[in-house]
């Protein structure tokens, strides 16, 4: 009776599936928006579970893109095995899968028309914790010793029988504890991270400068031209390589005409270390005022901001400025007249069914005249097809505002003004 | 019995060394970098802050000359460049202070050869 009762206990610990055995996931999927061969896409790598194996690469269309092919080439950083594609552009993407061979840092090569962008990333896989070992180990050892102490009694030597019942019995211990305590436990670092200090200074990475110029530096109306910004790091003087995917992009560049006709939301491509590049085309002469957002790693958001001319006899044919004010419905302000540095709410209907884009249902920039001032605010999460901003317009006066959104296949961009009132002059209700 | 718990004792005692070993030791770091014209393993010994040495692998590409320097993204720290003696045909050494405090140091290798130049770079934990 006692032979069948360890018996049937062999069988159960054996059997039994350990808790907490899963623990394998693939990396989180990298979404970059870029501006390319005059298309606005959203590249995304979905990360792999094991390695050697597949890393799936799409690129989502978002404007001027559909069935836009584009090459890829990904290249391991450690061991140089390169694997190339080719994707093709659409709202719902079919993934190209390129095999890779280890963990670690890779840049993916992107070539579209006649550009190309090099994204560098990292192939991270989940590695088995300790506490997996703990729980395996721990049943192993109790199902090998349980089996040893059925034997020993069996042939009636209670003494070591006892000893490796005990030592089964801290062998199921081990890896209930594991089982229990381990979830409280931080995981360790996916193979193929960066190395990390166990003590990270506080305080971010040191303020990036941007040098912002063109490609001819002096672009004509109608000209193709391309926006350079080169970025260096205000400590080391190197150039700042380091930049995370902000609002899934390297950098949003906002590009506005003074009078703010002008208006251009794009990302531009990492070309080298520290520089990206952007194509563009104005037809009207004039100062154009450029800025750039983009986030370094271990920091926060920053805003940088240059500045460049288009000279020459306004083009003939008109470049597409942004569709006039006038021909869509005002947007609904609350209060009616924003008070300067007190929370307006800015509501206005999208066209079409608005498609998710750069992580936000709608993204709202903000200027005020002189260009001085920049805000780029995101949409709130509205039901339906409105589109809701709140903003506190820092100081009074007249701002240029443009409402962003996606819908099947281009970007909406609406312009408007607010008119924000000072504290003692408002009238607001 | 008294072997049963001897063999224990042995391998509890085991186990603690070598644990200990590794925290101790500060074994050299070993990093291989793929640029587009030149390959490099780099082995840093030890990785610590004070005087280093620096050996180099070029395993692709002809490179006649050799440069590291260093920075601290998270601190804005930068280090003076540190040129390498070619001491046979792809193996480069340096020695001297590349790492002034502990955490994580971006590693740059300037080489030139009749490939051109090229600056390979990579993420390097340094103990203090």
């Amino acid at each position: 009776m006692i032979r069948a009762f360890l018996l049937a206990a062999v069988l159960v610990v054996v059997f039994a599936a350990p808790a907490a055995a899963h623990n394998v996931t693939a990396g989180a999927d990298l979404r970059i928006a870029q501006t390319i061969a005059g298309a606005e896409v959203t590249l995304v790598i979905k990360g792999t579970s094991r390695v050697p194996g597949p890393l799936r690469i799409g690129v989502v269309a978002y404007e001027r893109a559909d069935g836009l092919p584009v090459s890829l080439e990904v290249r391991s950083l450690t061991g140089g095995h390169t694997v190339t594609g080719t994707a093709r552009a659409a709202a719902e993407p079919a993934y190209t899968e390129l095999r890779v061979e280890e963990t670690g840092p890779h840049q993916l090569t992107l070539r579209a028309g006649s550009e190309v962008a090099v994204v560098p990333f990292r192939v991270l896989v989940e590695r088995g914790s300790a506490g997996d070992f703990l729980v395996y180990g721990g049943l192993f050892a109790a199902g090998l010793l349980l089996v040893g102490g059925l034997l020993t009694g069996a042939t009636s030597r209670r003494g070591p029988a006892m000893l490796l019942s005990a030592g089964a019995a801290a062998g199921v211990t081990v890896a209930a504890m594991v089982v229990v305590f381990e979830p409280m436990l931080p995981p360790g670092p996916p193979d193929g991270a960066a190395p990390t200090a166990t003590a990270q200074p506080a305080g971010g990475r040191p303020f990036a400068q941007a040098r912002m110029e063109t490609a001819p530096a002096r672009p004509a109306p109608g000209q193709e031209f391309t926006l350079r910004v080169d970025l260096t790091d205000g400590s080391t003087g190197r150039p700042v390589d380091d930049l995370v995917s902000h609002h899934e992009a390297l950098a949003h560049v906002v590009v506005t005409s003074e009078d703010g006709r002008y208006f251009r939301h794009v990302h531009p491509l990492r070309t080298a270390p520290g520089r990206l590049e952007v194509r563009l085309r104005a037809d009207r002469p004039g100062r154009y005022l450029a800025y750039a957002e983009l986030e370094r790693e271990d920091s926060g958001g920053q805003l940088l901001t240059g500045g460049f001319a288009v000279e020459g006899e306004p083009a003939v044919a008109a470049v597409e400025e942004t569709v006039a004010p006038t021909l869509r419905p005002a947007p609904t302000l609350r209060p009616a007249a924003p008070v300067a540095g007190r929370p307006a709410t800015i509501e206005l209907p999208a066209e079409g069914r608005v498609r998710p884009w750069l992580g936000m249902a709608g993204h709202l920039i903000v200027r005020n005249q002189d260009g001085s001032f920049l805000g780029h605010v995101h949409e709130m999460g509205t039901a339906g097809d409105r589109l809701r901003f709140t903003f506190s317009f820092p100081r009074p006066g007249r701002y240029l505002a443009w409402a962003q959104h996606a819908t099947d296949g281009r970007i909406v961009t609406m312009p408007f003004t607010v008119d924000v009132t000072g504290p003692g002059s408002a009238s607001a209700g | 019995m008294r072997r049963l718990i001897a063999l224990a004792a042995l391998l509890v005692a085991a186990a603690a060394l070598f644990v200990a070993g590794r925290a101790l030791g500060a074994e050299p770091l070993t990093l291989t970098i793929a640029g587009s014209r030149y390959t490099a393993t780099v082995v840093i010994d030890p990785p610590r802050t004070g005087a280093v040495v620096v050996e180099t692998r070029v395993t692709s590409g002809d490179a006649d000359g050799l440069a590291f320097s260093a920075v601290m993204p998270d601190m804005g720290h930068a280090m003076p460049e540190l040129s390498a003696a070619e001491r046979e045909p792809g193996r480069f050494v340096a020695e001297g202070e590349l790492f002034t405090m502990s955490g994580v140091w971006d590693v740059s290798i300037r080489l030139t050869g009749p490939a051109g130049e090229e600056t390979l770079t990579a993420k390097a934990l340094i103990s203090g």
